[in-house]
Parts: structure tokens; C-alpha cells; sequence
């Protein structure tokens, strides 16, 4: 069965080249690809359980909500603790990271990103 | 002749940081920095730039100090001042000493690039160094490859045609410092030719082209030539450097017999100075029917350097808000931003146009007619110089491989999908600071756009993204 993954990320030009990077994997239905631009729309989906992933990859600047937030607000729900979150962002700073392993995020990826990276990480995490 | 040498004088790191950004996207240039005017004239001693783009404000020594010395001592090195005083005493100054331009902050990164290939072009072309033109039709038959401009002559009278000898004669003084031995009788040949056109009281015309060794002087008449005895025996003296054909007569003239005989060829003047001597950089040229690329197995790599992850990476200690930003700028600037609403009906037309026509020509006014009133309007906002980098670099991708994307439908769809989505995240970025003013931090979105630029020309380029740095992937 594909595996779920959504990209949350303000900046439609980063969620498309993330779909186009994932292409494969899309195509060849080991993963089904959800995007939202506001994070605050997939808190409140998954929230209401109207939404679920089986990875979540999560910009940091975001004009509605910070990432780390969004991702301290699903770690608290018990329904998504355990569910991995790779943060995927232009931030770099080791203090971010480090708040960002207290969250309990699964990675960090730093933009731009590889194509090829981005898939491996997938495929780690997912062992898929 | 090797890399251009280029020196980059400035004591504020930020500003040295930008402009090398710049100017590392052109290609064959070397580049090396300067703190102030002191290690500016030292370094001019030590690595001998050609060009130097030099700060005017600085500790120590400044500019206009420096410039004077390095001028008095290396004549040949070619000095652009930046600077964002408006100071016409000091601009007088510099020009005195042979400053050769000047570059206003907040700076145009195409102008910028524009003015240090201008100069490269002539550096090399000094060195007998030219890179290939051809990017029109050319009328003469001997040489596709010529400049990008023409000189034509309405020949309807004498009058014309003495303008007509005048003009070669100096042309060719002008160009090659002295009278190139065969104009004596190409003037001959064309005063024979012209007689004869206005005696039949036909319309002629005499069109010149050149590139950087020969020029290729090209009579037309209106119908097939019957050419007299005389006109055939000036012809046959100028062997192989005059072409007959059906309504026209083409004669090249040039410096010397072997680079004549050797059409199509360039020819590489052996460099004089310690400068090492290269190959001729060849310039990809978007319209010219060139051989076709050969289509390459492997992904190239397209390495994110560390002036770009600078700038990429680059964090504002202190956040500015959309409110406090907007109060600060100024009315005129304001006002550009705000016009670029405007613009987003046109950004989603032009890219249905070249969705619907894959021209080069469309592509191209994609680029020009939106993206580049974008960066211009947000090259005046000096606070987003990464964004109007990341913008104008996009642009100047676009356009270079324009022929490649326009060739191949899917990275034509691929870009033209992108573009959308970048042009919404411009929308979005526009209103959130500009008219909503509702973000805690004006920069909130600039590190993306230059990612997102970067990734973007990866995709299209079809190149894999690697970043000169070992951490931009963990797992904790």
C-alpha cells in the first residue's frame, strides 16, 4: 500500500520541485503525495483526523506558523507521535537543529536539496 | 589569454560577498577580494588584475587614492568605481585619472555583467582572442559569423559613391592602423560596379558587415549582373577574396594573406604579454545553426558554491516587520512594487503564449517583458539583494539555454509549470509584505526564492543540485 506523504511548505515553486523530484515513487505508487501551502489548514485536518501521513516534510519560515511549532503540535498528539517528521529547510543554524531534536523530528534537509537525497531520506525513513 | 584577473575592492564583507556572487556567474573570470585602497594597491602588484571593481568609500586609502596610484604604476588595468555617493567632483576626478566606469549601488547585477564582459571581449579581443558571433543571416557568402551591426550605402549618385570611398579608406585605417593593401583596388572594383549600376539607372545598394578580423563589402543590384570587361579583370585580381554571385559581388578585406585564405577559421594571434594563451571560449550561441549538443548519459552536477550558500544561508539578526519596512521605504519604490499587480496577468499570458508557440522569441519575452520588471523593481529595494540575485540569475539561465528548453517539449512544460508556481510565491511574497504587511519578518521568504531559483535551474538544466557543504542533511 503507498505510503502517505505530505509536504507542507508556503512556496508553491518548493512543493513542485519536490513533486517532480518524488516523480518515480509517485508514479510507480510507492508513495501518494499530498501538499498543503498553510500549515495551520493541515493542523487543523489532522487535527480533526480528517487528514494522516505516514511522513511529514515541513518548511520552518511560514508566514501562518513555524514549522518546529507545527511539528511540536503534532508530536503532542498522541495519534502522530511516533509518525516521522524531516524538516526541510534554507535554516542551517545548529541551535534550530537542536530545538528541532527536542521536538523530535526524525531529519534535517537543507534547501536547495538534492533530488537524489531527497529520495534516499524518503526511502530510509519509510523503508520503503 | 587566460581567466580574466578580477579584482574586487570593497572593506564592507557583505557587499563583497554580493558582487562576487555576480560576478562568478560569468565565465572565464578569476576572482580575488580587497579590504581597502592599501591592500587593493598591493594585491595590483602582486596578482596584476585586469579589471577592478573598486569601492570609492574606504578606511586607510581610499578609491580615489588607490585608483591614482594603480593607474600611474599599471596604465592597462581597467578600474570601475562602484559607488553610492552621487558625487560628480569625485566622478570628474576618477575619470581624470582613467577610471573607465562607474557602477551605482544599489547595483544592477546585468549591468554589472554586462560592462565586465564588455571589457573582457575587448581584453580578449586585443589578444587576438574573438568570441563567435553569428546570431543573424549574414549577406556576404564568405563568412556567417560577423557582428551585429551593418553599414549600407544607398548608392543613387557620385556623391554617394565618393561617401562610399571615403568611408572604406578610413574603416580600414581605423580597424587595422593602417590601409589594408587590397582596398586600393576593391575601391576600384566598386566605383566600376557602381558606374555601371547608375548608368543603368538601376537601385544599388552596398551593404558592410565584419566581424573582428575582416570586413566583407557586399554590392547588390536588382537583377543578374552583366559585368563588363574591366570589372572582370579587377575581380579576377583579387583572386579568392572576391565572390560573384547571380545579382551580388562580395570582397573581403582583412589584415593579412593567411588569415584571408583561411575561411571560417579564427585566427589566434600569438599573446605578447606573460599572459598564458588559451583556446577561445566558445560562447553557445542561442540561434545559430551550431552542431547539435550531444546529449550527455550522466546527470551533470550543479554545485551551490560558497558564496552562494552565503547568501543563501545569510540571517538578519535584526527582523525587520512588513509595517516598520514599509513606513522606511520611500513613495517612488513603493509604487513599483505595488505596479507589479499589474504584472500578473501578463506573467500567466506570456507563459500560455510560449506554452502554445515554443519559440525562443517567446521565451524570451517571457523573461525580458516579466521576470525582468521584477528584478528591476526589487533591485531598488536594496534590502532583498539575494532575491533580485536569485531572480535576475534565473533570468540570464533561461535565456542562455533558451534554444535547448524551447527544443525539448517536456523541460519546456516542466519550466513553464515552474514558473507559475514561482510567479504565485512572487504574488504571495508581494502582497504578504507589501499590501497585507502581516509578516513579523520581512525575509521570511528570501532563502527560499533562492533556493527555489537554484532548484529550478537544476530541473530545467537537468542537472543534480550539490551543496558545498557536508551538513545539509542529518538524522538525529
Amino acid at each position: 500500500m503507498a505510503k502517505r506523504v505530505i509536504i507542507v511548505d508556503d512556496s508553491r515553486a518548493v512543493v513542485a520541485t519536490a513533486e517532480l523530484a518524488l516523480d518515480e515513487m509517485i508514479g510507480s505508487g510507492v508513495i501518494e503525495f499530498k501538499s498543503y501551502l498553510n500549515p495551520l489548514e493541515l493542523l487543523g485536518a489532522l487535527q480533526a483526523g480528517s487528514e494522516n501521513f505516514d511522513l511529514l516534510i515541513s518548511d520552518v519560515n511560514m508566514p501562518e506558523m513555524n514549522g518546529l511549532d507545527l511539528a511540536r503540535a503534532i508530536k503532542s498528539d498522541e495519534r502522530y507521535k511516533t509518525k516521522p517528521i524531516i524538516i526541510l529547510t534554507t535554516e542551517s543554524s545548529e541551535q534550530m537543529k537542536m530545538t528541532g531534536k527536542e521536538i523530535g523530528v526524525t531529519g534535517w534537509m537543507v534547501k536547495p536539496f538534492s533530488d537524489d537525497k531527497l529520495v534516499k531520506s524518503l526511502k530510509m525513513v519509510l523503508g520503503v | 589569454m587566460g581567466n580574466i584577473r578580477l579584482l574586487i575592492v570593497d572593506d564592507v564583507e557583505d557587499n563583497r560577498l554580493v558582487l562576487k556572487a555576480i560576478c562568478r556567474k560569468i565565465e572565464g573570470f578569476e576572482i580575488a577580494e580587497a579590504e581597502d585602497g592599501v591592500e587593493a594597491v598591493a594585491k595590483t602588484a602582486s596578482w596584476s588584475p585586469h579589471i577592478i571593481l573598486m569601492d570609492v568609500m574606504m578606511p586607510q586609502m581610499d578609491g580615489f587614492e588607490a585608483s591614482k596610484i594603480i593607474k600611474s604604476n599599471y596604465p592597462e588595468t581597467i578600474i570601475m568605481a562602484v559607488t553610492a555617493v552621487m558625487d560628480t567632483q569625485m566622478e570628474e576626478n576618477m575619470t581624470s585619472i582613467g577610471v573607465a566606469a562607474y557602477i551605482r549601488k544599489p547595483i544592477d547585477k546585468e549591468l554589472i555583467r554586462f560592462k565586465l564582459e564588455n571589457f573582457a571581449a575587448l581584453l580578449r579581443a586585443k589578444e587576438g582572442e574573438f568570441k563567435r558571433l553569428s546570431t543573424k543571416e549574414a549577406l556576404n557568402p564568405f563568412c556567417a559569423d560577423i557582428r551585429h551591426f551593418k553599414t549600407v550605402f544607398d548608392i543613387c549618385d557620385s556623391d554617394a559613391m565618393m561617401d562610399f570611398g571615403m568611408w572604406i579608406l578610413s574603416r580600414c585605417e581605423e580597424k587595422w592602423a593602417t590601409s589594408c593593401t587590397k582596398v586600393d583596388g576593391v575601391i576600384e572594383l566598386f566605383y566600376e560596379l557602381m558606374r555601371q549600376g547608375t548608368r543603368n539607372a538601376e537601385p544599388l545598394s552596398i551593404v558592410i558587415e565584419e566581424n573582428f578580423e575582416e570586413i566583407f563589402v557586399t554590392i547588390k543590384f536588382e537583377k543578374m549582373i552583366e559585368l563588363k570587361p574591366k570589372a572582370t579583370s579587377l575581380i579576377q585580381e583579387l583572386g579568392a577574396d572576391c565572390i560573384v554571385q547571380e545579382n551580388l559581388v562580395c570582397v573581403r578585406l582583412g589584415m593579412a594573406k593567411e588569415v584571408l585564405s583561411i575561411p571560417q577559421k579564427r585566427a589566434v594571434s600569438v599573446s605578447k604579454t606573460a599572459l598564458p594563451v588559451i583556446e577561445t571560449p566558445t560562447i553557445p550561441s542561442v540561434e545559430a545553426a551550431c552542431e547539435p549538443e550531444v546529449v550527455k548519459e550522466v546527470k551533470e552536477t550543479r554545485i551551490v558554491h560558497s558564496e552562494e550558500k552565503e547568501m543563501l544561508r545569510q540571517s538578519f539578526v535584526h527582523k525587520t516587520t512588513a509595517i516598520e519596512y514599509v513606513r522606511e521605504i520611500g513613495g517612488d519604490v513603493l509604487d513599483e512594487i505595488r505596479d507589479l499587480e499589474s504584472l500578473n496577468e501578463e506573467w500567466e499570458e506570456k507563459l500560455r503564449i510560449l506554452e502554445e508557440e515554443h519559440t525562443v522569441q517567446n521565451l524570451r519575452n517571457f523573461v525580458d517583458g516579466v521576470l525582468g520588471v521584477y528584478v528591476h523593481a526589487i533591485n531598488n529595494l536594496v534590502e532583498f539583494t539575494a532575491l533580485g540575485y536569485a531572480l535576475s540569475s534565473l533570468g540570464a539561465f533561461l535565456k542562455e539555454n533558451a534554444k535547448a528548453i524551447i527544443d525539448d517539449p517536456a523541460t519546456l512544460k516542466k519550466m513553464v509549470m515552474l514558473m507559475e508556481h514561482l510567479g504565485s510565491d512572487l504574488v504571495s511574497w508581494r502582497e504578504h509584505i507589501f499590501s497585507l504587511q502581516d509578516t513579523a519578518d520581512i525575509h521570511y521568504l528570501d532563502s527560499s526564492f533562492f533556493s527555489s531559483c537554484m532548484q529550478i535551474e537544476g530541473i530545467i538544466g537537468n542537472k543534480e543540485l550539490e551543496v558545498e557543504d557536508d551538513n545539509d542533511m542529518e538524522f538525529f
